[in-house]
């Protein structure tokens, strides 16, 4: 007989947007929240020095065992997996999308609208900021637009980030900082960020990762939480559509297995596992696995590519006052009407690159001896920095997450490959785009002085997403604007698998603004909390 | 140091052609020391000893026995976003760091009589470089230096303090130093003679 967890509200998947809705579906409403995650819990705050410490002295995974062994896929995808998620690793940059980003096809032609626009979400960004504690400085109205302040004062620009702002605005490009899921004044019992420099793995608890809300809402009696748990299919009550269980196996004692029994269940596996548990969830009736009627379970995968370069600029910079300070423009995210399709972010940090000592200099001589500081010396007269634009990639239906018959975990069950590929639009403007973004660098250094030093176009999908994408029509979608698959009214997707495109800047802000506005639909089913 | 010359000798040709393509000790490589006199005698030669006295010398050469010692072999790496693979750091680096020092004295018996650590400071950066000729020196991750000096000099350069005196400046990187000073341009290191850019 299985081991059973019963709950009203079953969430698969101990990350950012599991922790999102678990956050706000106990708070406002009076349900049973059960949480699992296949892997373990992250290194208590306490002990987050000295693994910086490793970290900095030996390039130690500061989060170790923060995967399940063998559970990988093939393709584009990061292993975490554990209470967190990637976002005990994360940088905490969370700029929002633009308006345009959720309109592609009205506006430009290309891709497909969001069942939602701006306005709808923009809310649940503000929520999004408040819950996770956001610093930050909006830029100017038109480009950045929001309703109300961020939660925090912004964080400092550094003296180099300063001095790289006066640089690159000679351009005419409006540049701001970058808003950061980090404190800058006490925060929801975090301290101020101490301006460490090694974010994936935040010493003091400055930047928001997701154990800090599991913990409090665990210690409050308000969630049950399941580690080394790993959910292996979702299985329908008989005769319905309805997901009555998961089934799941107990790491620690594979032989018993376990079954999670729910009013409703929410994926929040991100874009890997949650359009592959769906895939792997088929049964007779719905042999091609659940909420994939339409076929589109796995399909438009989507993110953003990168083109970026190093520059010399006509300054002296102190590299390391604060590497993680940077700035970011969203004139190109909203660039009004285009004769062709482009649209990116800018960022630029100061970089070290031609900078760094080093032990043999051009004609390949050693250096040793007081020469090394001489020659490191003489090179940092004029600082460098590294300019990159994500840009916008329409994904093509056949830009897939599929099971891998060759690739199976020591349960036996298969695991993912994911192939990404450009939408036509997008493959046939992908010089264009590259070849703009290559002008915008080029204008910045001839407008602020300077050269570039090299470019180059990271070939990643940065930020994935999709899988499980949202819309209205059940034939080109999984889920509704709401989260809830079409196919199944008692399961929903939250997060990185339910968006529709991948933006021109960093997701997980737009993940968890999702994630909570699909918090809203779920709690319908139950009363609100009254105590 | 070993008393059998020959048996030592092979040991470190062996050592210094694992070390030429990358190679280290593997997990279960017996734990080695790094002989202390001549490591000093290394730091001496190799460090900026103009810039940081004898003392500075001694300070980072310690440090660099405590972080050889501290090292776990083959640990689990900080791994990135978008991929799959889990990788993992090198054996302990400290046998054939051990080998190469004994080398270095050896051929400074060979060719000048004293050992290496009684030879002046431009002799042996001269063997130093007779060592190094051809090899990768890096920059990379010290840990991973196929020569003990390339490891040396690459625990030292990546350190706070070494940015520092390069700009002359308390610049702190990779310190938690609180935001506050962070719009403010470092202050003058106390005693540093680095020009300004231009001057």
């Amino acid at each position: 007989m299985p081991r059973v967890v019963e709950g009203d509200v079953c969430i698969v998947g101990g990350g950012i947007t599991a922790a999102m809705v678990a956050e706000k579906l106990s708070a406002e409403r009076d349900a049973r929240i059960v949480v699992v995650e296949a892997g373990d819990p992250p290194i208590p705050l306490e002990g987050r020095f000295e693994r910086r410490q490793r970290l900095m002295d030996y390039g130690e995974n500061p989060w170790t065992n923060d995967h399940v062994p063998d559970q990988t896929a093939r393709g584009i995808m990061s292993r975490s997996m554990g209470v967190g998620g990637l976002a005990m690793h994360w940088g905490g940059t969370v700029p929002r999308f633009t308006p345009e980003d959720f309109r592609l096809r009205s506006l430009y032609g290309v891709g497909a609208d969001w069942p939602l626009d701006y306005g709808e979400i923009e809310p649940f960004y503000q929520e999004a900021e408040e819950r996770m504690g956001v610093s930050g400085a909006p830029g100017p109205p038109e480009l950045d637009p929001r309703s109300q302040p961020y939660p925090m004062p912004p964080m400092p620009l550094s003296w180099n980030v300063l001095r790289l702002k006066e640089w690159a605005e000679r351009s005419g490009i409006p540049f701001w900082g970058n808003p950061e899921a980090k404190t800058t004044v006490p925060y929801d019992g975090r301290n101020p960020c101490q301006r460490c420099d090694t974010c994936n793995i935040c010493p003091t608890g400055a930047k928001y990762t997701p154990d800090f809300t599991f913990g409090r809402l665990i210690q409050a009696g308000r969630i049950d939480l399941l580690t080394r748990t790993l959910v292996r299919r979702l299985v329908l009550a008989e005769g319905s559509d309805r997901v009555e269980r998961a089934e799941a196996v107990d790491r620690d004692a594979p032989d018993d297995p376990v079954e999670l029994r729910a009013r409703v269940f929410v994926l929040a596996g991100g874009y890997t596992w949650s359009p592959h548990l769906l895939l792997l969830s088929g049964s007779p009736r719905f042999p091609d696995g659940l909420a994939n009627r339409s076929g589109n379970v796995g399909r438009f995968m989507t993110g953003h590519r990168n083109v970026q370069a190093f520059v010399e600029v006509p300054m002296r910079l102190y590299p390391g006052v604060f590497g993680r300070s940077s700035l970011l423009s969203k004139r190109y995210e909203r660039p009004g009407p285009l004769d062709a399709y482009v649209r990116h972010d800018l960022r630029i940090w100061e970089s070290t690159v031609g900078r760094a000592p080093r032990l043999r200099d051009d004609d390949g001589r050693i250096l040793l001896g007081d020469e090394v500081m001489a020659d490191w010396r003489a090179r940092s007269d004029l600082g460098a920095a590294r300019l990159r634009a994500y840009y916008d990639v329409v994904p093509d239906p056949d830009s897939r997450l599929t099971l891998d018959a060759g690739l199976r975990n020591r349960w036996g069950d298969l695991l993912p490959r994911l192939d990404f590929k450009d939408a036509p639009e997008s493959a046939r403007l992908r010089q264009h785009t590259e070849d703009h973004i290559r002008g915008v660098f080029e204008h910045i250094v001839r407008a602020g002085g300077g050269r570039v030093l090299t470019t180059r176009v990271d070939d990643t999908q940065d930020h994935p997403g999709g899988g499980c994408r949202m819309g209205n029509d059940p034939a080109t979608s999984v889920v509704d604007r709401w989260g809830r698959t079409h196919d199944h009214e008692n399961l929903f997707v939250v997060g990185a698998p339910t968006i529709v495109s991948g933006g021109c800047g960093n997701g997980t802000l737009t993940f968890c603004a999702l994630s909570l506005r699909s918090a809203v639909e779920i709690g319908r089913e139950f009363p609100e909390r009254t105590a | 140091m070993p008393t059998d010359r020959r048996t030592f000798l092979k040991a470190s040709a062996t050592a210094l052609s694992g070390a030429a393509v990358g190679g280290c000790a593997g997990p279960g490589a017996t734990e080695a020391t790094l002989d202390a006199t001549l490591l000093r005698a290394l730091g001496g030669a190799v460090l900026p000893v103009g810039e940081l006295g004898e003392e500075g010398v001694e300070r980072v050469v310690s440090d660099f026995e405590a972080w050889a010692a501290g090292y776990d072999p083959v640990p689990e790496l900080d791994h990135g976003y978008g991929t799959s693979e889990i990788r993992y750091g090198p054996g302990d680096p400290a046998p054939a760091w051990a080998a190469q020092l004994e080398a270095l004295d050896l051929e400074a018996r060979k060719r000048h009589g004293p050992g290496f650590a009684e030879l002046d400071a431009e002799s042996r950066r001269d063997l130093v470089r007779r060592q190094l000729a051809g090899a990768d020196v890096g920059p990379g991750n010290p840990i991973a230096a196929t020569h003990v000096a390339v490891g040396l000099l690459g625990r030292f350069y990546e350190s706070t303090e070494a940015t520092d005196l390069c700009y002359g400046r308390t610049i702190g990187r990779l310190t938690c130093r609180g935001t506050a000073g962070a719009p403010e341009e470092p202050r003058l290191l106390a005693g540093s003679a680095v020009p300004e850019p231009g001057a």
